[in-house]
């Protein structure tokens, strides 16, 4: 996982490739929860940006369990942070929609009332168990 | 039916009775549990027992001893509980629950790829909580990986394996007993179903999941929540 926590900006977290070790994943959503929580504490919109294909399985398992479970604590952030106005989202994508991701991400970092989210980019998906 | 059928976590409530409609399917059965009770609960059912931390490589290892090379059903029942607010959660207690919960169920799962037969059945005990939870961002990202990592492994292991998930909401076990009185009614009045969930309610749907009525169900999570999952 990279992205900047410096700063007033909202902080972007990118979920990369966790290897063959499972450890990676312990290691991936522990890293993630630490960052966000850090982030928001500090008053910043977290969105979090994840690949469609992982989140439906896609692809590597263990890289799907990183992202649905990065998108569950989203999920469990926006209901926490409903009283305090944590804002956290995920943005999904796939390798094709960078450009459409990166818009989405700038939108939903400035949405005031929006959080807990899960922001679908492209239709590579639809028709499918929603994630 | 027969073959090996693998239940961890099974010393408390919801993985003894899962152990238990599972023997009734005629499996050789094998209860794993890092609690010393699981011998207690494996005699009286006729099955093994296997002590084991399974976020060790021996933990593992002593499964995999027990497991033999006819492995019909892995039911990845183990796991806990550190809740608390984001701002109070420690990396330590968030690292603690994912590694029980998910990670160590992934290092069961890959390490019996050899050993399942054709048409083997493993199911992960998700939660409703997978789709968010208040002060428990570690359970429910636990919880949720579970659902990726089977969603993968089911395309990645069809037609050999299915791979599917269970998702309940409150279950009678000790975990829930010990829970304040009026919290636990709080929490039992916003589920549609009226009251709380039986470890039988969740071990039918993990026993139908194994069985060959479920042979062309695969990927899945069925949510065994009393409606939990839609109420306000």
């Amino acid at each position: 996982m990279s992205g900047d926590v410096s700063g007033g900006e909202p902080v972007v977290l990118r979920m990369s490739a966790v290897g063959d070790d499972p450890a990676g994943v312990t290691t991936a959503l522990t890293d993630a929860f630490a960052r966000i929580r850090d982030a928001v504490e500090a008053g910043r919109p977290v969105v979090v940006v994840l690949a469609a294909g992982n989140l439906m399985g896609q692809g590597d398992p263990l890289d799907a369990a990183v992202a649905t479970g990065l998108l569950g604590m989203v999920r469990t952030f926006g209901i926490e942070g409903a009283k305090p106005g944590w804002r956290v989202n995920a943005v999904a994508g796939g390798e094709d929609d960078e450009a459409a991701v990166e818009a989405t991400v700038a939108t939903i970092a400035a949405a005031a009332h929006v959080t807990g989210q899960l922001i679908s980019v492209g239709g590579a998906n639809l028709g499918k168990v929603p994630a | 039916m027969s073959g090996a059928a693998i239940v961890t976590g099974a010393a408390g409530g919801l993985g003894g009775r899962i152990g238990e409609r599972l023997a009734a399917a005629g499996h050789d059965l094998i209860l794993v549990d890092l609690d010393p009770a699981v011998g207690e609960v494996a005699a009286a059912q006729g099955a093994r027992a296997v002590v084991a931390d399974l976020t060790s490589p021996d933990g593992v290892d002593a499964v995999l001893a027990a497991a033999g090379d006819d492995v019909a059903v892995l039911v990845n029942n183990a796991g806990i509980t550190r809740d608390a607010r984001a701002p109070k959660l420690t990396e330590e207690r968030f690292a603690a629950v994912i590694d029980i919960n998910l990670t160590a169920a992934i290092r069961l799962t890959l390490a019996l790829e050899r050993r399942y037969r054709e048409g083997a059945s493993v199911v992960n005990l998700s939660s409703r909580a997978s789709l968010g939870n208040f002060g428990q961002a570690n359970y429910s990202a636990s919880k949720a990986g579970l659902v990726g990592f089977g969603r993968a492994l089911a395309q990645r292991w069809a037609p050999r394996v299915r791979i599917n998930a269970v998702a309940p909401s409150l279950v009678d076990t000790p975990m829930t007993q010990a829970m304040p009185p009026d919290v636990l009614a709080k929490l039992v009045a916003r589920i549609p179903a009226g009251r709380i969930g039986t470890p039988d309610d969740v071990a039918g749907i993990v026993a139908f999941l194994c069985s060959a009525d479920a042979a062309y169900v695969t990927g899945q999570v069925i949510y065994a929540c009393g409606g939990r999952s839609l109420a306000p």
